[in-house]
């Protein structure tokens, strides 16, 4: 038995969101619904921030169960080489996208940290905001990426249930729950603004995910006042593998914990991926969710030309296209976003740097 | 006497708009056309060089008789924002910079020491240097010793349309202040505008209140209206309060009559 840290078990951490979680009528999801809505204007108006992955590589030392990425999938391994990333970042900058999260698995000789820094470099010379979401690392680790213009990092938990934890990671660094439920804190000691943070939703007890993250939210806002953090919603999707998720989540328990979580959480982003259908992103946006990503491949590279590209980690479910995308954020009365960052606030990055 | 002075600049509008948060740049376009707004704040985050449809810069340069005034919001400590100011300085050709530091990203409260590091260092330059600042009377103080073209208190959290909670601060703000004083975030109504200029203020900065109204131009309109009406209450001169005490006996009868 690991000693889990004194917030994640803390229930007063969210006596507020805990009711609204477990309610299942349809009667107070419309209330709840309506109060997220006059919450989201309030603070974020009518805007939806836009970002875009970009695998970097799908080599990966790690056996999670639930990932099409998993060191005994008997997919291709590819890594994109320097000038492969820089041709993927510029087609993408073409399709207007300006924010742009690097992916990788976890660490392997092939794709390490001096891969990882390198490619930094070279993406916050052609975006104006970089993040990642890749192996754990060091505070040091963190504060050389943190260097090179990165300024954010996400890292879902998976789940914040540790024997189920033990169960789904096979092998490999992962396996090591709590060094993966502090790296959030290493990386905004290293310099890090902003952190994204999630559980993979349907790998365990979904109230209870839902209750984790959001402790995980708050002991993350008021131990680091400075930091940014932000929540992620990703549900399984199917992938190689073929894993069947034990829980169920479905859209309104998912609909309402996005909503619990902008009525109890005002001011954070919280994030909606392509993993979602249309419907129910379209349906979100607004209702809570703020950052959006789009036009995504899931596959190593993919915006250059689609064929290339290998295995990827998950099928996504909203496949249209960046104009299709925000046709639909506009006929919502919202703004699709592309660049809501500036480069000038990604300390140190020397100014002749500048994307 | 009825031109807002700023730096070496006036101008007869005393509504000043922010521009971020629009359903689309056409309706902001329209909603500061309709604002009468000669001054308007953007964010050089939402300055977009390559992608013109995702750019709020470009549209507001066309607008005639609109002075732009760049801001720092991203900016964590004064290091960033003096660069923020260089670079939308260089991009934008505007003097003015509204220096907006929030090191927690969340809340967004202006950060009282790192604005004061960073208006010293911009004024010094020849800035326009306009301080979004906590409603905190020495600050403001501090803030036009070191040359700032205004203060700029905040009637209460940005975005949170709570209107004019930090009043008693402002009031002393105003009392004390040899240069413009502009209640900038949290206003919800025109008549919370109108109630800031009515009690002294030069000028007052809206953007969620018009941003998010379901017609954006007609709220900016009626922001305008309001903004005005208070400005001539104000210069009319506003009859004293009713409710202060008077003595049953009279108080001076000590002093004996008057010869």
């Amino acid at each position: 038995m690991i000693a889990l840290p004194a917030w994640l078990t803390d229930e007063r951490l969210t006596e507020d969101i805990e009711p609204l979680l477990r309610q299942t009528d349809a009667e107070s999801l419309e209330r709840l619904a309506a109060e997220a809505q006059a919450v989201t204007l309030r603070r974020f108006g009518r805007i939806i921030s836009l970002y875009a992955p970009l695998y970097l590589s799908n080599f990966c030392s790690s056996g999670c169960v639930y990932c099409g990425f998993a060191s005994d999938r008997t997919s291709p391994r590819r890594k994109l080489e320097f000038d492969e990333i820089e041709r993927e970042l510029r087609a993408m900058k073409k399709l207007g996208i300006g924010d742009v999260l690097l992916l990788t698995g976890e660490r392997t000789s092939a794709a390490g940290f001096d891969y990882l820094r390198r490619s930094v470099e070279l993406a916050a010379r052609i975006m104006p905001r970089v993040a990642i979401e890749a192996f754990p690392m060091s505070v040091a680790e963190y504060r050389a990426l943190a260097e090179c213009g990165c300024t954010g990092l996400t890292i879902y938990q998976e789940t914040y249930d540790p024997e189920n934890y033990a169960k789904l990671h096979r092998w490999g660094p992962k396996q090591d729950f709590l060094e993966r439920l502090e790296t959030p804190e290493r990386a905004i000691t290293g310099g890090i603004r902003s952190v994204g943070i999630g559980a993979l939703l349907g790998l365990s007890e979904p109230v209870g995910e839902a209750l984790a993250v959001a402790r995980h939210a708050r002991h993350l806002c008021r131990t680091y006042w400075k930091a940014g953090v932000s929540v992620s919603f990703p549900r399984i999707r199917p992938q190689e593998g073929g894993f069947q998720p034990a829980y169920e989540v479905g859209d309104r328990f998912l609909a309402r914990m996005i909503m619990a979580f902008r009525t109890a959480m005002p001011d954070i982003d919280l994030v909606l991926s392509t993993r979602e259908s249309p419907a129910f992103r379209d349906g979100m946006a607004g209702l809570g969710i703020t950052r959006m990503s789009i036009a995504s491949r899931t596959t190593v590279g993919g915006y250059v030309e689609s064929e290339t590209a290998g295995a990827s980690q998950f099928e996504v479910s909203d496949d249209r296209s960046a104009e299709e995308f925000c046709a639909a954020l506009r006929a919502k009365n919202l703004e699709p976003v592309f660049k809501n960052w500036d480069a000038a606030y990604n300390n140190p990055l020397p100014e002749k740097e500048r994307a | 006497m009825n031109s807002l002075r700023l730096g070496s600049y006036t101008f007869t509008s005393r509504l000043i708009l922010g521009t971020g948060k629009f359903s689309s740049v056409s309706a902001m376009i329209e909603a500061v056309r309709a604002s009468k707004a000669q001054l308007v704040t953007v964010a050089l985050r939402r300055f977009n060089r390559e992608q013109a449809e995702d750019d709020l810069f470009g549209p507001l340069s066309e607008i005639e008789g609109l002075t732009l005034m760049p801001n720092t919001s991203g900016a964590a400590t004064a290091k960033e924002a003096v660069k923020a100011a260089h670079i939308s300085r260089e991009l934008s050709g505007s003097p003015f910079i509204k220096v907006e530091i929030h090191p927690n990203p969340h809340h967004l409260m202006p950060d009282p020491i790192e604005t004061y590091e960073a208006c010293k260092i911009l004024a010094a330059e020849d800035f326009i240097v306009m301080p979004y600042i906590p409603a905190d009377p020495v600050l403001a103080k501090r803030l036009e010793e070191v040359g700032c073209s205004s203060v700029m208190p905040l009637g209460s959290a940005i975005g949170s349309g709570q209107g004019l909670s930090t009043a008693e601060m402002v009031k002393i703000i105003i009392r004390e202040s040899n240069i413009p004083v502009i209640v900038d975030a949290g206003l919800r109504s025109p008549s919370e505008a109108c109630a800031a200029m009515e009690m002294g203020c030069e000028a007052v900065l809206v953007n969620s209140a018009v941003a998010v109204a379901r017609d954006p131009a007609a709220m900016a309109s009626a922001f305008a209206k309001a903004v005005e009406a208070g400005f001539d209450a104000r210069n009319a001169g506003l009859m004293p309060r009713s409710g202060s005490a008077v003595a049953s006996s009279p108080l001076t009868s000590f002093l004996g009559a008057a010869r």
